[in-house]
């Protein structure tokens, strides 16, 4: 694993996408944050609107919070992610690591174990970001290990979408090909199926989609609140079927694509 | 000598497209194998077959008496249709790559950017390379680490004429260090030039191979004229080594066992009264000998 990782390592440290895309997620998603804890987002506009927002910043709210915008922010990586795997394809590359000498399944888990590595550097920047805007807010460390949990489901967050990157990416094998699918899949093709599945279905069992189950670990922030009051009346799925769900997928993920992989030309 | 590399029986189609049908063949340890063949006729594809990026319809392979295909692969330096490297790396971090992968230390680098005379922009984008740079950057990661073996396809792609001699050069100074050396190509030229042996393709079937002085028996023939056509004729179907006489345009092509030569030739008409008032040796090309080969059925 160690040395499959110091290849991939050898591989991106000098391709400034990488740093670029990376950047960007390290310092936007702290920006956004800031801005809306500091009441830049008010319902009824303008500077006289009402701050709702901005409570959600103390722990323990402040996880939920965080991962919400996460979720959104973590299509830098999941493009990252895509480029990095597309462009073995373009320069052939993924041809020339076999002949020199890999197996095929140690270029695949090259891949897997950097998304891996990613998944969970992101995560600890989470829990760093999660710390700090909670202590400024909340004014100590109170409560800061309460909804704790949040920090394993932004771990499955992330790797849900970059697994599910790595599937598009391999199986797609053009980067704007498969940069335009990974958009427009989550942003619009899995909503729309979603809605049909719920709209037939008793229990929203379209929120199991392989993008939504991971979402639905982090419910808008002001929803939750909704939701819980409302939850006697509308029937719903519980965080653990979620947490399976995203898991049972990063594991559909790496086996499609292992097979696919074994059995195709490259 | 025992095979480097063993085929038997690799057959390989793109759905309804036969690519190879039936190839084997064994390429015996310091031969600079040669694997011939016009566009299409399936060289890459059996390349990639042996090298892991593609997989065989059916047949085996094996190299270095049934060596795992990976720790053969990293003793294996390989080439396959295009030059493939990281386009946003220089060419020292690209060859770090491959000698990582290969699991050879990186001290090697400098010396081969040397000499494939890549030394002064070794830090320059692969991106920025011409396409002759491009096809010596490949070679030059196929040497990383000392290889066994050398697989090449069509190796001159893109280079310059002094370029093509000297990777002709290359390859004759490598095999003489014992490495064997497979290379593809359509180029004739190229073949002739370098190879020991060769295997010929042809629209997936294989044709022939074995040693070039053996598959590729090059036919000499005699053109002959002389006053009396008709006794000169007559007189020849008479000479020894002699294997067929046809005519053309008032001259008499011969076509001649490899020990007969033009003196012989020349003797024999005197001998015989006639005095020849043209004799000209015509060496029959292996481009000639290819065509005839590849034209076939």
């Amino acid at each position: 694993m160690k040395e499959l990782l110091a290849i991939e390592w050898l591989k991106i440290r000098r391709f400034r996408t990488f740093w670029i895309l990376t950047g960007l997620f390290v310092v936007l998603l702290p920006l956004w944050n800031y801005e809306i804890s500091q009441g830049v987002i008010r319902a009824g506009g303008g500077k006289k609107g009402v701050n709702f927002l901005s409570t959600q910043y103390s722990f323990p709210e402040v996880w939920n919070n965080l991962g919400w915008w996460g979720s959104i922010f973590i299509m830098f990586i999941s493009i990252l992610v895509i480029i990095i795997v597309t462009q073995e394809y373009s320069y052939r590359t993924n041809r020339q690591n076999i002949m020199d000498g890999w197996k095929k399944l140690q270029f695949y888990h090259a891949k897997v174990y950097l998304v891996m590595v990613l998944s969970f550097v992101v995560t600890i920047y989470f829990f760093l970001l999660g710390v700090v805007f909670g202590r400024v807010n909340s004014g100590s460390f109170t409560g800061v290990f309460d909804e704790f949990q949040h920090t394993g489901y932004f771990f499955l967050l992330t790797l849900d979408y970059l697994g599910f990157a790595l599937l598009i990416g391999l199986f797609i094998k053009k980067t704007g090909l498969a940069i335009g699918l990974f958009i427009l899949y989550s942003l619009i093709i899995e909503n729309l199926l979603r809605g049909m599945i719920n709209h037939y279905t008793e229990l929203p069992w379209g929120n199991l989609l392989p993008l939504q189950a991971s979402d639905e670990l982090f419910p808008f922030p002001l929803m939750r609140q909704a939701r819980a009051a409302m939850m006697a009346q509308t029937p719903s799925l519980s965080m653990t079927v979620y947490a399976c769900g995203a898991s049972a997928w990063c594991l559909i993920y790496y086996f499609t694509c292992r097979a696919a992989l074994l059995r195709n030309d490259w | 000598m025992k095979p480097i590399l063993s085929l038997q029986n690799i057959s390989k189609s793109y759905g309804a497209v036969r690519a190879l049908h039936d190839v084997s063949f064994d390429v015996p340890e310091g031969s600079v194998f040669g694997i011939l063949g016009p566009n299409g006729s399936g060289k890459t594809t059996l390349l990639g077959i042996v090298l892991d990026v593609l997989i065989a319809g059916s047949g085996t392979y094996s190299w270095f008496d049934s060596m795992s295909p990976d720790a053969a692969r990293r003793q294996i330096g390989a080439l396959l249709e295009t030059p493939n490297f990281y386009h946003y790396l220089s060419a020292f971090d690209n060859l770090e790559i491959t000698a990582a992968i290969r699991k050879k230390g990186k001290d090697d680098r400098t010396p081969i950017l040397k000499q494939i005379g890549l030394f002064e922009r070794k830090d320059s984008r692969f991106q920025t390379y011409s396409l002759g740079m491009k096809q010596r950057l490949a070679i030059g990661a196929a040497l990383l680490g000392n290889p066994k073996v050398l697989v090449l396809d069509e190796p001159t792609n893109g280079l310059d004429p002094s370029g093509i001699a000297e990777i002709r050069q290359l390859i004759r100074k490598l095999n003489k260090e014992g490495i064997t050396i497979i290379i593809a190509s359509h180029l004739l030229d190229e073949i002739e030039k370098v190879c020991t042996h060769v295997a010929i393709l042809k629209k997936g079937d294989l044709l022939l191979n074995g040693p070039v002085n053996e598959v590729l028996v090059s036919e000499d023939q005699v053109e002959v004229k002389a006053a009396d056509m008709a006794l000169l004729q007559q007189a020849l179907q008479k000479m020894d080594g002699i294997r067929k006489i046809s005519g053309s345009e008032g001259t008499l092509n011969l076509t001649c066992e490899p020990s007969v030569t033009a003196v012989e030739v020349n003797e024999f008409c005197i001998k015989n009264g006639i005095v020849l008032s043209h004799l000209l040796l015509k060496k029959k090309s292996l481009e000639t000998k290819f065509m005839e080969l590849t034209n076939k059925g």
